[in-house]
């Protein structure tokens, strides 16, 4: 008794402290290093848009540039302040909630991108989730028939849908449904500032789908290859010769464990989308955070450069950190400590 | 879709053929046959509804601030907001606005300018001598010079004096016989009222803001004060900014906007095609390649010269602008008075370039050319001057820069570039352009002949004699100057077949100046 008391006291704490708990340890560890890597991202952007020449003020005055004119706008917007200085000032306005004001226009950057961050969220998730499904399902109905027609069919398409650039894509479905052959859709996204996307739901129909005839392909042979491993496997074979019904053996053997290196693929997907917004939006004149980046690139705005690139960057840092949570949780083996 | 023969005769038929330049705007030379530009379709005017804008150009530097203002889409905000005391017709002349006479002494040392009465701000304020003498001041502000400090330099902002509730005095520090035409200039001198604020901005103009997002949209409504009766027809309008020209032709055809600005020709047969008219309007506007005749290369005359004599101007009309627009003949101030239409038309001639480099000792010339996506049609123009230059043995090398490095510390240091200009009148444009004092002496011109010119034009109120001398410094500038003023770009608008009103403007602003006020839907 003595000696299993005392074996207790030895070494619980330690084995309390040192229990692995893989996805706090995770978060914790991920989130760290990700506002590193947004401080270290805000100074590369900070220093890239210094080096470049011209700035803000001739890209606002453009052709009344005249060196008085530039140099009583540039001490006015603060350009004259040797840049470590003008950095510095950004970051403690960063750290107390205030990103600055526009180079361009003098409003808040607050305001300006706060609705394009909601609008091209709406944007993102959409298509990442209706390409999710849709990848998912035709995956997993391409690799119970595997070597069908329909799965022919499909393979080929999906590489040839690869292929295609989204520029391509949105410029092919305007042309269809927008412009030229029927007007069933609006061809440019324009609404109202102020008015959340989900209020114009016929503005989001083109955009929506051209991000996900984008992704749809990749998830779906992602999901294709790693369901036809897993019914090739053993415990798929058991359940048939067991007699379960086929969907069941599709939907609640086969497919969680499939899903595990799919998520991986999804989640590249919405950081795919976090940048092909940029040429969708530009496309479709979609009010969103990466139209105003474009436009505030050629204004070298650089307080909404550094906004955005930083909404973007975390925005990255934080699907990556999801999805490997997401892939842990689905794959108990994986939480296991190594020995 | 293509058009044959009987299709453009019937579609000439059908509507009248209102090119603004008349026979001065050529059809291109490509072969493509193109139906004839209507203005309105629509009936006559009525009353009500929403005219929806697609127009690119904005960003999120668009202001709403009339002293500042720079670009072509700020104007279309502002020209209905604001009005000058003095406007353009679409040809290009003055004519009175809020102003009922303005009027110099004897020298054009002192000004006198006296408003219509009757006319209130947005915000109720009546018009009066006061806000004249407000904005003068503003655009003046040495600490925040306006667009237009540079063209009204000669006032004497400290000197202006209110005569009466209606009347103003504007002395000048030095003589200024074009005030009057310097105040016409589209968007830069418009009118607001004293103690203007822009969270609230107030002009005069037949609409008021209701909602401003740069870069985004921005709607204005009606102004039932408005001044001129009768109008405006519209309710509101809601000005969309787009970000390049698929998108913006994509929302015409699709019938999500009425109006659309500053199209390529390449898009003509494609709106025709599908139901939507064009607007074509013989732009005062200038894009110029700029020689710098102070220092380098270009300082020797027969250089400037060969380099004028090599460029092919209808291909290059051709090519960029698919032969639509104006010949030049690099002379600025096509529509103005004084402009000498008497000198002859300088085409391209090889072997003379040739022998002029090779006087000048440069038969294998190497020259860089700056250029930048400042304007429609910058950037190939470059080129194709490249391509023409290559044939007298010269080596243009094109560097294409941002924006904003083109208009950064180097601007007006350029060697050799190109630059755009809004239309203005001649000796406005000189005052600007090409003295030594001039804020954008790009060239970096100074001749002391031509100086004495404008010294003796600038201080006389009689035309006839400011014609002659400016005739003479347009031949100065003939022989020795350094622009290349290959051709005026034409200003390609669409519109849906609802829109009625819209008239070609001379200014080179888009959608008749963006006069929306005689605009109507039907």
């Amino acid at each position: 008794m003595t000696t299993a008391t005392e074996a207790t006291e030895r070494v619980g704490p330690t084995s309390k402290a040192a229990r692995p708990h893989p996805i706090r340890d995770l978060v914790i560890k991920r989130s760290l290093i990700g506002i590193l890597t947004l401080v270290l991202v805000s100074i590369l952007i900070f220093a890239a848009t210094q080096t470049l020449p011209g700035n803000a003020a001739s890209a606002v005055l453009l052709n009344t540039a005249t060196p008085q004119r530039l140099h009583a706008l540039e001490v006015q917007l603060g350009l004259t302040r040797p840049a470590v200085e003008q950095y510095w000032t950004w970051l403690t306005g960063v750290l107390h909630g205030n990103f600055g004001k526009s180079l361009a226009n003098g409003q808040p950057v607050s305001t300006l991108i706060g609705g394009r961050i909601l609008n091209s969220l709406v944007l993102v998730v959409l298509a990442g989730a209706i390409g999710t499904l849709i990848g998912v399902g035709l995956g997993v109905l391409a690799a119970a028939r595997r070597d069908s027609v329909f799965d022919h069919v499909l393979s080929v398409t999906s590489l040839g849908v690869t292929a295609l650039p989204e520029f391509v894509v949105a410029v092919v479905l305007v042309i269809f449904f927008a412009a030229v052959v029927i007007h069933w859709f609006p061809a440019v996204s324009v609404f109202a500032p102020g008015t959340p996307p989900w209020s114009n739901p016929r503005e989001l129909v083109l955009p929506v789908a051209t991000l996900v005839i984008v992704v749809v392909p990749y998830v779906f042979r992602m999901m294709r290859a790693s369901m036809i491993d897993a019914l090739e496997s053993d415990y798929v074979q058991m359940a048939q010769l067991k007699g379960v019904p086929k969907w069941r053996v599709l939907l609640f053997h086969a497919l969680p464990n499939a899903i595990a290196p799919t998520i991986q693929v999804i989640g590249l997907t919405f950081l795919y989308l976090a940048g092909g917004v940029v040429v969708v939006e530009y496309l479709f004149n979609y009010p969103g955070l990466g139209q105003a980046l474009v436009g505030a690139v050629s204004d070298r705005d650089i307080p909404q450069i550094q906004a955005i690139v930083l909404v973007l960057a975390a925005f990255y840092i934080a699907v990556n950190i999801l999805t490997d949570v997401i892939a842990l949780a689905v794959s108990p083996r994986r939480r296991l400590p190594r020995s | 879709m293509t058009f044959s023969r009987r299709d453009f005769l019937k579609a000439g038929l059908a509507g009248s053929l209102a090119v603004g330049a008349g026979g001065l705007l050529s059809a291109c030379g490509t072969g493509n046959t193109i139906k004839a530009f209507t203005t309105s379709t629509a009936g006559k005017p009525r009353y009500g509804g929403t005219l929806r804008a697609g127009l690119t150009g904005g960003s999120t530097a668009d202001t709403l601030d009339p002293i500042s203002a720079i670009t072509n889409v700020d104007f279309s905000r502002i020209d209905n907001l604001y009005e000058p005391l003095i406007g353009l017709t679409p040809d290009a002349q003055p004519m009175y606005v809020l102003a009922e006479e303005v009027t110099p002494n004897a020298k054009a040392t002192e000004w006198t300018i006296r408003v219509k009465q009757g006319i209130t701000f947005h915000n109720g304020k009546t018009l009066t001598a006061d806000d004249v003498i407000y904005t003068f001041q503003q655009i003046l502000n040495p600490k925040t010079p306006g667009s237009a400090a540079a063209g009204l330099a000669s006032v004497d902002a400290k000197a202006m004096t209110k005569l009466d509730a209606y009347t103003a005095r504007i002395p000048c520090s030095t003589p200024f016989a074009t005030f009057a035409e310097a105040l016409a200039i589209p968007g830069y001198s418009d009118i607001i009222p004293v103690g203007f604020d822009l969270a609230a901005p107030a002009g005069t103009g037949p609409f008021k803001v209701k909602s401003f997002s740069p870069g985004t949209q921005s709607t204005f409504v009606r102004y039932d004060g408005y001044w001129q009766s009768g109008l405006p027809y519209l309710d509101e309008i809601v000005i969309t900014d787009y970000s390049d020209q698929t998108s913006q032709v994509n929302a015409l055809l699709a019938g999500q906007v009425d109006v659309v600005n500053l199209l390529s020709a390449d898009v003509i047969s494609e709106v025709q095609g599908e139901g939507k008219n064009i607007l074509l309007s013989a732009g005062g506007g200038w894009n110029p390649f700029t020689m710098r005749v102070d220092t380098g290369t270009f300082s020797d005359v027969r250089i400037r010269q060969a380099m004028r004599l090599v460029v092919d101007r209808q291909q290059m009309l051709d090519l960029v602008f698919g032969g639509f627009g104006t010949v030049g003949n690099d002379l600025f101030g096509i529509w103005a008075p004084e402009y000498d239409h008497s000198l002859p038309q300088r085409h391209q001639d090889i072997d003379q370039a040739r022998s002029l480099l090779k006087a000048a000792g440069a038969e294998d010339l190497h020259v860089t050319l700056v250029t930048s996506d400042i304007a429609q049609g910058t950037v190939l123009a470059a080129q194709v001057f490249a391509q023409q230059a290559s044939q007298a043995g010269v080596t243009v090398n094109v560097e294409d820069v941002t924006v904003d490095e083109f208009y950064g510390t180097n601007y007006l240091k350029w060697q050799f570039a190109q630059d755009y200009w809004f239309y203005n009148f001649y000796l406005p444009q000189v005052s600007l352009a090409t003295l030594p004092t001039a804020s954008f002496n790009e060239t970096h011109w100074d001749n002391s002949r031509y100086n004495s010119l404008y010294a003796q034009a600038i201080a006389t109120t009689d035309t006839s004699l400011s014609i002659e001398l400016a005739h003479e410094m347009q031949q100065i500038e003939y022989n020795e100057g350094g622009y290349i003023i290959p051709f005026f770009p034409p200003v390609i608008d669409g519109f849906g077949a609802n829109v009625g009103g819209l008239v070609p403007s001379k200014s080179g602003l888009s959608l008749g100046a963006y006069d929306f006020k005689n605009v109507w839907l039907s």
